[in-house]
């Protein structure tokens, strides 16, 4: 038998499946978390940290990963506080500055209200969101996939380094890979790089007025918002 | 070999063992620590045993190899008990010296004693060192009493004690209160009460629960926990064997790092030791408590210190953290309640059992009980471990143990807490050695380094400095953490280059503040540190460096100039012949002069003029 536990997200109460996360529970009622790590079905690592949510306690508030966290009896959660806000939009800019040529990434940049970018482009190919990795892992078992180094040398690869025939081909990896589709403007070139503008114009008014609702946004088919991976 | 299977053993092997070492006449101690062995201590202590065998003296006189004292800049020391003679710097010509003069006729010679660099006088018994008497020694003051490879050793200073009058007095619950009692708060940096830890473990479900020693010490010029698992293993292992009584744990790891050899060395020893003596094992002392110790080597990663990465790299996957939304006391290693601690707080913990928590908690503060042992580093003229009750002001660690600044310059900040740590000015000196104060000031007590930093120092360089290391050891898991440490560390680079905005300066500060709540585990939360106190106390070296392009301290190498002051030069053409650049020219006994534009500011002309004629401005 499916056991639920009460929590209050941004004020409402809501009723959630026991052992869910917050991040799942709040996208099933319509509460807009950006997030880019995230794939229904697959653990969570909590690697990108646009997720992140206040959680309430003891009159204390901790900031924290909604992925990772999950729900409890009389858990309070606010996810769209100023400061989450801030700090979703200051993240969703380091991840536009390192990687401009996502289309997903430049999404969830204009989601959480990037205006421009003050720090140099890059124009790195890989985020270190860690879906091909976990992907492989979880839904190919096929392991060929892993990070491997640490820190600035982090990377994802083959673990022996090179392409082994435990890898079933079966794509997954690509699919889900934030990079794989471009801007709409194309192919970005180094130097070239900029806070794609465009897509802007697929967030109506209403969007930006409510940072906290999910409004169904064109943006969501790009960064794959797990609420239309769920349907 | 002896086994002791219940409490009275103990007590007899105890009185054995002391009963031996006062027949002993002359015992010469000698620090065989990682320090003084860089020092080449091993040599001094083959030759002294030579020597002493060559001379017959092997009956009456005892050579004890012991760990760190905590003054290893004057290594290799050598202490003659009874008498507390001090010697330092040793080395192994010496040795015949020693032997013949004072150990056979008790003669003090004089090219051994340590000199006190404030007052300039010799100084002949250790306990009158200022360096030593300005402390409070508890935990450091057993290492010169025991031999670290020999449990025998800790046996007649009262070792296992402890244990013994737990399984015999305590239960699980009373253990927990008398740590609560205490006062004890983790000495890994955060300082989390103990007990309040202990009793969550022993709360939380499970037949199945481990306790976990934290050696995997990193933090650059910090080592008070490889010199207690090097010097003491067997405080360490006691406290373990109460911590698992109190918890019901019958499994605990020392995950200990690969650099440290020889803590690694001995904690292995003593494990061994402790397991043929019946002391860890199945029902120790005849109790029906059982419990082991396995020693986990780790990598090297500085980020396997923070608890839940410790633990994924003991179950043999890369060492990551995981959230920890689920505390690890109540899911920790392979999901079981488990309890880590760092050895320092492990090796309180048979003092507090033995003596009470009365006496543990009649030293320090309101809120931090006990003593703390720091790692003193920098421009102060002693450096070495030094531990103090909780409470002594950072003046008193750096003007009466330390003995004040190096090179007669002016101490401007200390950093405490090593890379995640914070800097406070001089004008904050006055601020106690207690974990909420530090932290109410911006910085943290961390493991327990502290870097004396004088005017010399550039904290924008200082900030870059820690950037840089931790940018290498961010795993590299969470966006916050990797990226915005690289990017912290480009704009504070720019900003040394001499390209700095104004703008980046609010950018700066924005993104410490989002990398300190949003990274994944502690490593990130306290990543931003350096910046953020160095932002709060020193902003305006930082304007400095971005609105007049100025390096105050002078050592930022794009904003500098190198000149030859011509009342001070008198023309003897060193620095002429030792610039790799030609960027100095001058004619002989006449003032020379530097090509600001050739000069590639390497500072080789400043070490080898003699007569301070090069001014770095």
């Amino acid at each position: 038998m499916l056991q639920y536990v009460n929590v209050t997200i941004d004020g409402a109460p809501v009723r959630a499946e026991k052992g869910t996360s917050v991040l799942d529970t709040a996208i099933h009622v319509g509460v807009c978390i950006p997030h880019l790590c995230h794939i229904p079905g697959i653990h969570d690592m909590g690697a990108c940290r646009l997720c992140i949510v206040e959680e309430v306690k003891n009159g204390r508030s901790k900031v924290t990963a909604s992925c990772t966290l999950l729900v409890e009896e009389g858990m309070v959660i606010r996810s769209n506080t100023d400061k989450i806000l801030k700090m979703r939009k200051n993240i969703a800019e380091l991840l536009v500055a390192s990687a401009p040529n996502s289309k997903a990434i430049q999404d969830i940049a204009v989601r959480c209200g990037v205006k421009d970018v003050r720090y140099p482009f890059r124009n790195e190919n890989c985020v270190l969101c860690g879906r091909c990795v976990r992907i492989c892992k979880e839904r190919a078992k096929a392991n060929a996939l892993g990070f491997i180094g640490r820190g600035k040398d982090r990377h994802v690869d083959h673990p022996p380094g090179r392409l082994m025939d435990y890898c079933n081909n079966c794509n997954g990896c690509i699919m889900f890979c934030p990079m794989s589709v471009t801007p709409c403007g194309g192919l970005m070139k180094k130097g070239e790089e900029r806070l794609c503008g465009q897509c802007d114009s697929q967030l109506n008014a209403d969007a930006q007025k409510m940072p906290g609702v999910c409004v169904w946004c064109e943006l969501g088919k790009g960064f794959q918002c797990s609420r239309y991976l769920a349907i | 070999m002896p086994r002791i299977s219940q409490a009275r053993d103990l007590e007899t092997l105890q009185q054995h063992f002391v009963a031996k070492r006062e027949r002993v006449k002359t015992t010469i101690v000698v620090c065989g620590g990682t320090g003084c062995q860089a020092s080449r201590a091993g040599s001094v202590i083959d030759a002294v045993r030579a020597e002493l065998a060559r001379q017959g003296l092997m009956q009456d006189v005892v050579v004890r190899v012991t760990g760190c004292h905590g003054f290893c800049e004057q290594g290799p020391i050598m202490v003659f008990e009874p008498g507390n003679l001090f010697y330092c710097h040793v080395t192994p010509n010496d040795a015949q010296d020693i032997v013949s003069r004072t150990v056979k006729k008790g003669e003090v010679i004089d090219k051994f004693l340590y000199t006190d660099p404030v007052s300039g006088r010799k100084v002949t018994k250790e306990a009158e060192i200022p360096f030593y008497s300005a402390q409070g020694r508890q935990l450091l003051n057993f290492n010169k009493l025991v031999d670290a490879c020999s449990i025998d050793d800790y046996i007649a200073v009262g070792g296992y004690r402890a244990i013994a009058k737990t399984l015999k007095e305590f239960k699980p619950a009373a253990i927990i209160s008398e740590i609560k009692a205490s006062g004890l708060r983790g000495r890994g940096g955060a300082g989390f009460p103990t007990g309040r830890k202990w009793e969550e473990a022993y709360e939380a479900p499970g037949d199945e629960k481990y306790v976990i020693c934290n050696a995997d010490e990193g933090d650059p010029g910090a080592y008070m926990d490889r010199c207690l698992l090097e010097a003491n293993p067997h405080q360490v292992l006691e406290g373990m064997m109460i911590g698992a009584r109190a918890v019901g744990a019958r499994k605990g790891y020392i995950y200990v790092r690969r650099e440290y050899p020889l803590a690694v060395k001995h904690a292995r020893i003593a494990v061994q030791q402790a397991r043929e003596y019946g002391i860890l094992g199945e029902n120790i002392l005849g109790s029906n408590f059982s419990f082991d110790v396995e020693i986990a080597r780790g990598g090297g990663a500085f980020v396997c210190g923070e608890s839940t990465a410790l633990m994924t790299s003991i179950e043999g996957k890369v060492g990551e953290p995981r959230a920890k939304d689920v505390h690890t006391v109540k899911e920790g290693l392979w999901n079981r309640p488990t309890v880590l601690n760092n050895v320092e707080t492990w090796a309180n913990v048979p003092h507090i059992i033995l003596n009470g928590a009365k006496w543990f908690a009649s030293r320090g503060t309101e809120s931090s009980k006990g003593t703390k042992i720091l790692a003193l580093t920098g421009q102060v003229k002693n450096t070495g471990l030094v531990e103090v009750a909780m409470g002594t002001t950072l003046r008193t660690i750096v003007y009466d143990i330390g003995g004040g600044p190096k090179n007669g310059n002016r101490i401007k900040a200390v950093q405490t807490g090593g890379p995640s740590g914070g800097c406070l000015p001089e004008s904050l000196f006055n601020l106690p050695v207690d974990f909420d104060a530090l932290w109410e000031a911006g910085s943290m007590m961390g493991s327990g380094g502290l870097v004396v930093m004088d005017d010399k120092t550039c904290m924008v360089d200082v900030a870059r400095y820690f950037l840089n290391f931790l940018r290498d050891e961010s795993c590299g898991k969470c966006v916050p953490c990797r990226v915005g440490i690289d990017r912290m560390l480009e704009i504070v680079t720019d900003i040394a280059e001499g390209h700095g905005r104004p703008e980046q300066l609010d950018l700066l500060q924005e993104l410490a503040e989002t990398v300190a709540e949003s990274s994944l585990c502690g490593l990130g939360k306290s990543a931003p540190n350096p910046v953020l106190s160095t932002l709060k106390y020193f902003m305006e070296e930082y304007r400095a460096h971005v609105h007049e392009k100025r390096c105050p301290a002078a050592v930022c190498k794009a904003l500098v100039t190198y000149s030859i002051d011509g009342e001070k030069c008198t023309g003897c053409g060193v620095c002429l012949k030792a610039c790799p650049h030609d960027s100095i020219t001058g004619e002989k006994k006449k003032p020379h002069v530097i090509d600001t534009g050739l000069c590639q500011r390497c500072g080789i002309c400043i070490g080898d003029c003699k007569f301070d004629a090069i001014t770095v401005r």
